[in-house]
């Protein structure tokens, strides 16, 4: 097993007397994308910027390729890519100045790719970044990200500014990268539909520490919504282990589990008699339900 | 050739792996037809190569699949006929559970079930 | 190396008008050298030689905001040696902009002499002089160009009137100060050295550990105190918070403290000292520059109509900027007469600050429909006109009659320029406004 991406132990940061993060512990594995899920102001940018190091941790540690975020060296800075909520382009320059300004600083810049995807994606290189649209200036971040091949691409809402014709075409740019089995994409996003195509890996981060990390097959197949019939009295005395939320109408009940097994159904049917069977649920809905 | 979910609360992975086991069992896919190349679908449906991946291992593990080197994955040439009907017959069974059901909580007996069973039948065969 | 000759070369061609700029100032400049190597020297060559460094110099005007925007945002921390490479971009900068005057000098000094470089072959005395007079001028060129930077920060960072005014007053402040020294040929180049020194390390040491920096100080939260991390609240009306113009007391700081730093570095003349409060005052009514790109969120909240809502940013702005007025009022009075200046001059100053004021604040009452050419020439005129005044009582014995003409002519085009606000205001177009830009500026 090569070396991880990112490490983190025991994170956590505070802003004065608000503990935004508390003790997260994770690893990044090369190849891994994750999606990274909460509600607003669930502390999902100040994780990513502790990741990189643009802001010191409270506690714990985390580090990048083997190395301290806050003490990231050139070499490794190369090998990292990160996109802004809020993009940081320079108004008064064109497209193609911007790239070439950034592009000076990474020894290893793929021109012809970057060159590509303007056409592709729609980038006006000559046009000037004042004029461009919302959803153009996003692509241009991302653009920025891209060029220099990073093996540790974090993204902060990327997409959240464009049209979904736009976001294929993002999505199948970052199938292309995960490709190699060597980069590793973290990415924050409120599009669940987008993080469902593209995560093998889910954060769920709740109440500053991370409610759900595993695997997003995992995840499906352990948070399911039971379908329950069977008498009223039964149905309102059953204890199930790992229940997230029960209704009840009658003699029909439905229970949202965490932990499920394909044996609990049996062994529900067994136990208490009744008919029992389970629907999986998207991951918008697996959301909806961690969070109620 | 596939029509995948990737909202469906069935992981990505384990509906590629039904679908190409359908797809085996009824013949669509014959033994030696090529699949599509992790890339192309993982392209084609904007999922992680990694989740087409996974499918395919699991069904090279299987025996289902063959590996090429060089080439995209192709359907084993000697798939068992002997576990045809078995197979086949498991695949269809979570959909016949669901009509029964359905038709239970309908209330309709299963002499019922088995005439309309029929009729659709014959209908289809016109 | 390669980052920072492209920032360089990104600072002085970022828009079409500053490459213009930059390579037109470069021409001029190369034409005065060889006019200046051949022919004797004549005022034409000099002011064309002049107009080729500010020429060249206002190329790379952008250089601050980019270099600020490029600092703030995640970019510097990330990119491989990020903030070392954009500090060194800073000083090249400098430099560059700098040679050219170091380079004119003693060319201008040798044609201004009358001499030819075959005569400076056969003294080495006056070589050395004159060689020791380029590095003279580029280094001082280095310490204004500095300065003029920062001046070019306030105006391009903060896009409304207010930031260009207070701009210029970092320009006008530096003319005099430091060219002083340059005229009374006090500066020597191991001087002007030392303090490039000590300015650049400063900066740069603090450019280079200030993230560190702030994250350090984000853990300290010391409660009251604005800067270190808590948010400070102002309260007050609806209609003052979203124009602005709730808290003038931090408008007043930033206005007083430069009128005690030109009163008591011994500005000499108490025309230039008045001239100083005569813009000063105009700063003072810039604000309400943004007011028609602000007030769209008044008129989505309330219900009144555009001409009502016109009354009453009219009046909001009334509410502060009659507490500046009043300071920068009681300022000239008292700084006045302790510095002993003439009783005419306070009595035509009165008057002309609150002209100041008046006029600009309803000229920035005016831009409803983005700054064109009707509101930048009458700024630039208001502007002379109050710059004449302090000129004419100069004079030994200033000609107070037209002063008092030029005063009321200017109380005439502020009740004019009063109706025209109104009316506009009446037909006023939020799309033309681009509210964008303020929310812009903001993240700037």
């Amino acid at each position: 097993m090569s070396d991880p991406a990112v490490q983190a132990s025991h994170l956590g940061k505070a802003f004065g007397t608000r503990q935004v993060l508390d003790d997260l512990s994770f690893e990044v594995a090369p190849g891994d994308v994750i999606g990274v899920l909460g509600k607003n102001g669930a502390g999902k940018t100040t994780l990513l910027e502790l990741m990189l190091g643009f802001t010191p941790p409270t506690a714990g540690t985390v580090s990048v390729f083997g190395q301290a975020s806050q003490q990231l060296s050139a070499g490794n800075k190369a090998r990292v890519g990160f996109v802004p909520q809020q993009d940081e382009l320079i108004d008064q320059l064109s497209v193609a100045d911007q790239l070439k300004v950034i592009a000076s600083f990474y020894p290893h810049w793929d021109g012809e790719f970057i060159d590509r995807l303007c056409g592709e994606w729609g980038v006006n290189p000559a046009a000037r970044i004042k004029s461009l649209s919302v959803g153009e200036r996003q692509k241009l971040s991302i653009l920025l990200a891209f060029g220099h091949r990073p093996e540790l691409l974090v993204l902060d809402e990327p997409v959240a500014s464009l049209d979904p014709m736009a976001r294929r075409q993002f999505l199948e740019q970052l199938v292309e990268a995960s490709m190699d089995g060597n980069s590793s994409v973290i990415f924050s996003s409120h599009i669940v539909s987008d993080i469902e195509r593209l995560a093998n890996r889910i954060w769920i981060l709740k109440d500053a520490r991370l409610a759900w990390q595993g695997d997003l097959d995992s995840l499906k197949e352990c948070v399911v919504r039971l379908h329950i019939r069977g008498g009223a009295e039964t149905l309102e005395a059953m204890a199930i282990s790992g229940e997230l939320s029960r209704r009840r109408d009658g003699d029909f009940m439905t229970v949202v589990l965490r932990d499920f097994t394909p044996a609990m159904q049996a062994d529900l049917r067994g136990r208490h008699g009744v008919d029992v069977e389970v629907e999986s649920l998207g991951l918008e809905e697996i959301f909806l339900e961690l969070h109620r | 050739m596939f029509i995948l979910n990737p909202q469906s609360g069935i992981p990505i992975y384990r509906q590629l792996l039904e679908q190409v086991r359908r797809m085996v069992a009824s013949g669509q896919l014959a033994p030696g037809a090529e699949l599509p190349s992790v890339r192309e679908l993982a392209l084609k449906h904007a999922v992680n190569p990694m989740t087409v991946s996974k499918a395919y291992s699991l069904l090279e593990a299987e025996g289902l699949l063959e590996r090429n080197r060089g080439r995209p994955m192709t359907v084993a040439s000697r798939v068992r006929n002997t576990s045809q009907l078995s197979r086949r017959i498991e695949q269809i069974q979570p959909l016949v559970e669901q009509t029964v059901l359905a038709a239970k909580q309908l209330e309709l007996s299963e002499t019922e079930l088995v005439k309309t069973v029929r009729k659709n039948w014959e209908d289809e065969d016109e | 190396m390669r980052a920072i000759a492209r920032l360089v070369y990104s600072y002085f061609t970022s828009t079409p008008l500053t490459r213009a700029l930059s390579v037109g100032g470069l021409v001029l400049c190369a034409a005065s050298l060889l006019v200046l190597t051949s022919l004797p020297q004549s005022e034409h060559m000099l002011a064309v030689a002049y107009a080729g460094l500010l020429a060249f110099f206002l190329g790379s005007a952008f250089m601050p905001l980019m270099v600020g925007k490029l600092s703030r945002g995640h970019a510097a921390r990330l990119l491989p040696h990020g903030r070392v490479k954009l500090l060194v971009s800073m000083m090249l900068t400098v430099a560059l902009v700098a040679l050219p005057a170091g380079l004119l000098t003693p060319f201008a000094y040798v044609a201004g002499v009358s001499g030819k470089w075959s005569d400076l072959q056969r003294n080495p005395q006056l070589l050395d002089f004159t060689i020791n007079l380029g590095w003279v001028i580029f280094t001082s060129s280095c310490i204004l160009a500095g300065w003029l930077y920062l001046a070019m920060y306030f105006i391009t960072s903060q896009r409304n009137v207010a930031g260009f005014a207070k701009g210029l007053l970092v320009v006008v402040i530096i003319i005099v100060v430091p060219t002083r020294e340059v005229n009374d040929l006090s500066a020597t180049t191991s001087s002007n050295l030392l303090k490039l020194a000590v300015a650049w390390l400063v900066f740069g040491g603090l450019y280079l550990v200030w993230p560190r920096l702030k994250g350090a100080m984000a853990n300290w939260r010391i409660p009251g105190l604005p800067f270190f991390g808590a948010s400070s609240r102002t309260s007050g009306r609806e209609v003052d918070l979203i124009l602005g113009t709730a808290n003038p007391w931090v408008y007043i700081a930033a206005q007083v403290v430069p009128v005690f730093i030109a009163t008591f570095t011994g500005l000499a003349s108490a025309a230039i000292w008045l001239y100083f409060l005569a813009i000063m005052s105009a700063v003072t009514g810039a604000v309400s520059g943004q007011a028609a790109e602000r007030s769209r969120a008044l008129w989505l909240r309330s219900g009144w109509s555009r001409a009502e809502l016109f009354a009453q940013v009219e009046k909001s702005f009334w509410r502060h900027n009659s507490f500046m007025l009043g300071v920068l009022l009681l300022l000239m009075v008292g700084m006045g007469s302790y510095s002993g200046f003439p009783t005419s001059l306070l009595a035509a100053g009165l008057p002309l600050l609150i002209l100041g004021t008046v006029l600009s604040t309803y000229l920035g009452l005016m831009i409803t429909r983005g700054l064109g050419w009707t509101e930048s020439l009458l700024g630039i005129s208001i502007m002379l006109a109050l710059m004449a005044v302090p000129l004419l009582l100069q004079a030994q014995n200033p000609n107070l009659v037209l002063v008092a003409a030029i005063e009321f002519k200017l109380l005439l085009l502020s009740l004019v320029l009063r109706i025209w606000a109104r009316r506009r205001w009446t037909h006023i177009d939020w799309t033309q406004c681009r509210p964008s830009r303020v929310a812009s500026a903001r993240n700037a």
